[in-house]
């Protein structure tokens, strides 16, 4: 009970301390300096007619790397640490089979899901969405894929083959970007085109398809981590 | 240059590309990582020595071909690249070292270190906020995966812990970003800091949170025990990685954002840090688990840098030199303390004996603990000094007192692990499994430590060269300790005599210098003479020998307090490691190590005081202190008392003398303890007695002279052992000096100068025959001795005229001494201090003659009838220090005449007037030739008169006695020296039992107790510190709520 | 509207912290952590917003040049994008320790789950 009260007191102070951030925030009318060269200089720059795309993308691009080798990382740790406390039980576990009406359905929606990915991901740069939510709109497919067949096995290597060339593709570009163009994640490496049609936007929409894959890969990777593991009664 | 951005590039590629390469084998991959990892370290290695070639100056690498600050910038500068190489070799050498566990998890686990290295380069080169945010969740996650590399309970919990507490902190990050960037409309650091009038206006909360964030991610005490637990979860290989690069990383981090958020940040960092590294060395003082300790030390350390960071406004320009030094060595060391933990494998503190196994690792953990604790050569040392200096030079006494006494906490338990670990047997102890990938990184950090000890002192412009060159010499004979003793011996003595050589020139026409070389130096000379009769190799103990006899070498040849501090500090390692070769002396072997640190660390307080009131560090700042002079005295005098063995300073002295062997006791009582004398010498002449502070101080000093003449003697009389007993003795002789020089009389100081000189030749004679007679007769146990006289005549003879000399008795020149304290004490009316004094000295009567008497007089024991004479190598020496002991005799003048001359512009009054050999005071006159002359003529026509008297006396043979009608119990009790002094100890005992030594005790135990009380802190609990981690953000805040806009 | 958008994200953040600092249950401490970080979204997102203004993507509605007179601030946005995929991350690695923890100790009490063999 005290332990609730401490709780609870912390976060009257916690309160306190946002209610002062509140009132200390400024009240904008307008975008702030930097907004304002996105939104003015983004389309022309870089011919992306999503501006936070074009941010995500290229002006913070190396967030967004960033991110990915967050998800990247988070797929590995949990590749190798469930893979190695599961050394020695070899025996498979027995799963349930689903409901043949979920295996049939599944049949026909996991590709389409998978297609709403990569539309979502190859249109990043025209509307919203893009690499990651196309990503995660692939790997609900993968998880649907289980849920039908829980000892379901395609697809694994090609998941780890697309997880490494999809970074390092990513890398890649982004190392053209200092060559090709000015600077590291530079998207004028390709040419740019005009704003809202499919192909513009440089390599924006290569780097968001990469990203769709990879992230695909990962929380599909971790998907399968998660189903290996033994089930402990 | 190459373009920093490929330091991400190439972590990044080769993680991803791991993947791929499964096929070729988990060693392939493993190199690949490695040399992935030296590729990044090179592209920050070589921007750093282009800018300290002062090729080039800082930029800014934009990406994604826009420009600052609408795009994300990359900072490349000094610091950035000293940074950046330091955290990615940091990694290199953690993963090499990791070789077996990265092997055993495969390519993922390589890819996540790859990663996270990748995350620290970031958070460095990083020039957007938000950035740093993503780099800081990288290299979080890639932390917690790294502490999975093992699969034990331990790890789970502390990564889980670790991944909550993180998260909590980079929500409140997140959160003061985005309103950071709401009032000033930017995400970029350095444009952030143009705008410190917005952020003062509108931001200063939002600066809070990420100041506190920053803070927390330091594990600021007390809302850090994910902290700790995580170093003692982690595998060692990862806790040095996390220990070394990732701390390294975080603190640059928080010093980059620091200064956002104005004065009051720098209040809340220095108040958060200092408290961090004094309360969790408090804390470490009651745990046993040395990856516990070692993370409280890191944590400690890195509270120390987040304090100076708080008070770098007082430090000036000099911020930065402390900064790099202690972080340095904290980098270097602790890693090489982690690594070396993976080896020993044992997390139980005393379980490191087994380390001793291989020697050249021990060595190096020998090296962690004492660069940590910031003693020369290394980078701390310089470090420690500048900062202790330039805070108490502003005033801020209070911080600079509280970090000496965070030192001091992490001193007792680090030296309590590592002498324990150097002295505990190790017989049953397995030999810890030494692989190529657990041994390079730990040689490799040994040695660059050194390195960077050199190449610090090489900015430090009051340490001179000749400070370094000895070093060198003890590196080439620590390389050389494969040979057999008789050589290096001949090594050394040529290393003490080329210094000599160095020296006189320096030291020429300065008496004061010449008389304290001579006694080290000299000292130097006999002692290494003795250790001829060592047989075998005798290993590590020429090096420490060395490093003790050139630091006291520094101490006389130095010209300003740092060379001073520095010899003194190099002495103080090598005496210990020459005192800890006893059998039994683990215990006292500590305790002279802590009285050292204590009393080196209220000597660097006073030597701050003495720079703070001149401005300068010559000697001649410790003239007249301005500047609390009474505090900034009696600290000195403490600290170097500490060596003395005054009264409450002396229970290290007894045990650590009385347990080492012959030639080591020479040195450590006859030569060491001058080098406290010297440092009082220096204090005093500075102190001068005309101030009401100084007489104080003197009284005091004085009547601590006298009671440790006393204790010293009657705890001499009491003992059973004669090593024991002489030591105990010293203890009182030097009492005599410290009463002398504390009357600040001519004749005080002239008898305290004499005693320094003649205490050198007669103790020296007494520990190398005693010590030699011991060796000989297998134990120094008076009682189990006896008529050694027809045994071992040549050392009898010496040991003769040595303790008269001792006792002060006509006609050797231990009289003379005698002669002029009694002297200065009539002609300062000291009436009860004299009381004292010559009371002590009756007492040493007692012990002397019970020492001649019961070794060399008396019935020779049975097993005793074999016994040779001591070796001819300590007779050697000894013969010389005798024949200085009679050439002084005859002619006194030549001692005290000189010495007279150069005391009389400080003291000019009462000077004894010399008339050809007859000295004259105002209470009588003396001229020791009539007196030996007189004695002689009486002893001989005694002698004659007993030769003729007992012409008819009969011989009795040894056994024809009988026992009184007695019966004895035990065999030691058949034998009269034992329990000598029983009656008298009836009588005074009380004053020999050792209050003090239960003061200290208490002391301690109370210590032990208030650190005790940290375990309601660190309960395990991961939610407790979730609570810790939300209270520490709360109550900092409201604290300092009227300074956050 | 922000003011909701910033009440709302802070009560979320409040009930993240309370069931952190007052759940047994590690993974209703994990929930905890999830509502913490979504309420930290929603105020990213909310401060970002301005009245009266639309989505940041040049179509037919809005003209590139009308952009910055008419789009909400893009920064936060792309800002939540990584900070969500960056708590996603977070979120699945303590999971992942949570049932590792449980398979070791076979509960999931908080208080249970320390390691007790400190001297």
């Amino acid at each position: 009970m005290l332990k609730k009260l401490f709780a609870l007191i912390l976060i009257g102070g916690l309160g306190l301390i946002f209610f002062q951030l509140y009132n200390q925030r400024s009240r904008r009318e307008g975008l702030t300096k930097t907004a304002s060269y996105y939104t003015e200089k983004g389309p022309a720059e870089t011919r992306s007619a999503n501006i936070v795309t074009s941010v995500v993308v290229t002006y913070r691009g190396l967030d967004t790397l960033g991110e990915v080798t967050i998800l990247f990382a988070a797929a590995s740790i949990i590749g190798f640490f469930l893979k190695r406390s599961e050394k020695g039980s070899k025996d498979k576990t027995i799963r349930n089979q689903s409901s043949e009406l979920l295996q049939t359905g599944s049949m026909l929606l996991v590709p389409l899901i998978f297609l709403l990915g990569i539309y979502v991901f190859v249109n990043g740069h025209l509307s919203p969405g893009g690499g990651f939510q196309g990503g995660a709109i692939i790997a609900s497919g993968t998880v649907l894929a289980f849920l039908a067949n829980p000892s379901f096995e395609g697809g694994r290597t090609l998941i780890h083959i697309l997880e490494s060339l999809s970074g390092m593709f990513y890398v890649g570009i982004g190392v053209a970007g200092i060559f090709l163009a000015a600077g590291f994640l530079d998207n004028r490496i390709f040419p740019t085109g005009n704003v809202g049609s499919f192909i513009s936007a440089g390599a924006i929409p290569v780097i968001y398809s990469i990203i769709g894959l990879k992230v695909g890969a990962e929380l599909s990777a971790i998907l399968y981590s998660l189903r290996d593991t033994k089930e402990q009664q | 240059m190459i373009n920093p951005i490929y330091i991400v590039a190439i972590g990044l590629g080769t993680a991803f590309s791991l993947g791929l390469l499964r096929k070729l084998g988990k060693e392939f991959s493993f190199w690949v990582t490695i040399f992935a990892l030296g590729a990044m370290a090179f592209i920050s290695g070589h921007w750093l020595s282009a800018f300290l070639s002062h090729q080039i100056t800082s930029t800014v690498i934009t990406t994604a071909g826009g420009k600052a600050p609408f795009v994300i910038v990359f900072n490349m500068g000094m610091t950035e690249a000293l940074f950046s190489f330091m955290v990615t070799m940091g990694a290199v050498f953690s993963g090499f070292y990791l070789h077996d566990r990265l092997i055993e998890s495969g390519p993922s686990a390589m890819a996540v270190l790859l990663a996270g290295t990748m995350g620290l380069n970031g958070i460095i080169l990083t020039g957007d906020i938000f950035n740093l945010f993503v780099f800081m969740e990288i290299s979080a996650i890639a932390t917690a995966g790294l502490v999975l590399l093992v699969s034990d309970f331990k790890a789970l919990q502390a990564g889980f812990k670790f991944m909550l507490a993180s998260g909590i902190i980079s929500g409140l990050l997140l959160l003061g970003i985005i309103f950071l960037y709401n009032s000033t409309g930017t995400l970029n650091i350095s444009e952030l800091h143009s705008k410190a009038g917005v952020i003062l206006k509108s931001g200063g909360v939002a600066t809070y949170l990420i100041t506190i964030a920053l803070l927390l991610e330091l594990k600021p005490f007390p809302a850090n025990g994910w902290g700790v637990d995580l170093y003692e979860g982690a595998p060692s290989g990862v806790s040095a990685f996390i220990a070394s690069s990732s701390a390294t990383a975080a603190f640059f981090v928080f010093l980059k954002v620091l200064p956002l958020g104005g004065d009051i940040s720098l209040r809340i960092a220095a108040a958060a840090g200092i408290s961090t590294f004094v309360f969790s060395n408090l804390m470490a003082l009651s745990y046993k688990n040395t990856s516990r300790l070692l993370g409280y030390s890191s944590i400690g350390q890195l509270g120390l840098l987040v304090g100076i960071a708080g008070l770098s406004k007082h430090l000036g320009d000099k911020t930065l030199m402390i900064i790099l030094t202690l972080l340095g060595t904290h980098y270097l060391a602790k890693a090489g303390l982690f690594w070396l933990s993976g080896i020993v494998k044992n997390p139980n503190t005393d379980e490191w004996r087994s380390l001793r196994k291989s020697p050249v690792l021990f060595a190096f953990f020998g090296v962690f603990i004492f660069a940590l604790l910031g003693f020369p050569p290394f980078p701390s040392f310089f470090g420690k000094w500048e900062l202790i200096m330039g805070l108490v030079a502003t005033k801020m006494y209070w911080w600079a007192g509280a970090i000496l006494l965070g030192t001091m906490f992490e001193g007792i338990y680090l030296f309590r692990w590592f002498s324990r670990a150097l002295k505990l047997q190790n017989n049953d102890t397995a030999t810890p499994a030494v692989t190529i990938y657990s041994i390079l990184p730990v040689v490799f950090f040994g040695f660059f430590l050194f390195y960077a000890g050199y190449y610090t002192s090489t900015f430090v412009p009051a340490l001179r060269v000749m400070c370094l060159a000895p070093l060198l010499f003890i590196l080439l004979l620590g390389l050389l300790d494969f040979l057999p003793a008789f050589l290096k011996n001949i090594i050394s003595l040529a290393g003490v005599t080329a210094y000599i050589v160095y020296l006189w020139p320096h030291i020429q026409g300065n008496t004061f210098k010449i008389v304290f070389a001579g006694i080290f130096l000299g000292g130097a000379i006999l002692a290494l003479i003795a250790g001829f009769y060592r047989r075998g190799k005798h290993m590590g103990f020429y090096p420490m020998t060395m490093l003790m006899f050139l630091g006291l070498g520094i101490l006389v040849d130095a010209s300003n307090l740092l060379e001073l501090f520095y010899g003194w500090e190099l002495m103080t390692i090598g005496s210990y490691f020459l005192l800890i070769r006893g059998e039994r002396s683990l215990p006292h072997g500590l305790s002279y190590l802590l009285f050292s640190l204590g009393g080196s660390l209220a000597m660097l307080f006073g030597f701050a005081l003495a720079h703070a009131s001149s401005g300068s560090v010559d000697l001649s700042a410790l003239n007249h202190i301005r500047i609390m002079p009474a505090l900034a005295y009696s600290l000195m005098l403490a600290g170097f008392m500490t060596k003395t063995a005054s009264l409450g300073l002396h229970i290290w002295l007894p045990g650590a003398h009385g347990e080492a062997v012959a030639d080591i006791h020479f040195m450590a009582s006859a030569i060491l303890l001058k080098a406290g004398v010297f440092g009082i010498i220096l204090v005093l002449g500075g102190m001068g007695n005309t101030q009401p502070y100084a007489q104080k101080i003197l009284f005091v000093l004085g009547w601590i002279g006298a009671l440790t003449a006393l204790i010293g003697n009657i705890g001499a009389a009491f003992q059973e052992s004669a090593k024991y007993l002489l030591a105990w003795s010293s203890i009182g002789q030097l009492g005599y000096i410290v009463f002398g020089l504390a009357s600040m009389t001519h004749l005080g100081w002239l008898a305290a100068y004499g005693y320094t000189i003649t205490h050198f030749l007669y103790k020296g004679i007494l520990f190398l025959l005693i010590g030699g007679v011991a060796f000989r007769v297998g134990t120094a146990d008076m009682y189990k001795m006896g008529g050694l006289i027809k045994r071992m005549p040549f050392s009898f003879f010496a040991v003769l005229i040595a303790i008269i000399t001792l006792a002060g008795i006509p006609p050797l020149v231990g009289f003379t001494g005698k002669w002029l304290v009694y002297n200065m004490i009539l002609s300062k009316h000291l009436f009860y201090q004299g009381v004292v004094i010559i009371i002590s000295g009756v007492i040493a009567f007692l012990y002397l003659f019970r020492l001649i008497h019961v070794i060399f007089l008396g019935q020779l024991k049975d097993r005793n009838r074999k016994v040779k004479e001591v070796y001819v190598w300590l007779l050697i020496p000894a013969y010389l220090m005798l024949t200085a002991i009679f050439a002084l005799s005859m002619f006194p003048d030549m001692m005290l005449a000189r010495l007279g001359r150069m005391l009389t512009p400080s003291f000019p009054e009462g000077a004894l007037v010399w008339d050809g050999f007859t000295a004259s005071s105002r209470y009588g006159t003396f001229n020791l030739q009539i007196i030996m002359a007189v004695i002689g003529a009486t002893f001989a026509a005694v002698f004659l008169w007993l030769v003729f008297a007992n012409r008819k006396a009969q011989k009795v043979k040894q056994f024809n006695i009988f026992y009184s009608g007695e019966a004895p119990s035990r065999p030691e009790l058949t034998h009269y020296g034992y329990n000598f002094f029983a009656h008298y100890r009836k009588a005074v005992g009380f004053m020999a039992t050792p209050l003090v030594t239960r003061f200290w005790d208490q002391l301690s135990q109370g210590l032990h107790g208030l650190s005790s009380y940290g375990r309601a802190i660190y309960t395990g609990n991961a939610q407790s510190y979730l609570y810790h981690i939300v209270a520490f953000v709360v109550v900092v805040y409201l604290l300092s709520a009227g300074g956050i806009s | 509207m922000i003011h909701i958008a910033l009440a709302g994200g802070a009560l979320l953040i409040f009930i993240g912290i309370w069931g952190m600092l007052t759940k047994k249950n590690i993974i209703r401490i994990i929930i905890g952590f999830s509502l913490f970080d979504t309420g930290l979204h929603v105020v990213l997102v909310g401060l970002g917003y301005l009245k009266n203004r639309t989505a940041p993507i040049v179509d037919a509605d809005l003209p590139a040049k009308a952009a910055s007179s008419q789009s909400v601030d893009p920064v936060p946005q792309a800002i939540v994008l990584t900070a969500i995929v960056i708590g996603l991350a977070v979120t699945s690695v303590l999971l992942v320790f949570a049932l590792k923890l449980y398979q070791s100790k076979n509960t999931l009490d908080i208080n249970k789950l320390r390691d007790n063999t400190n001297d």
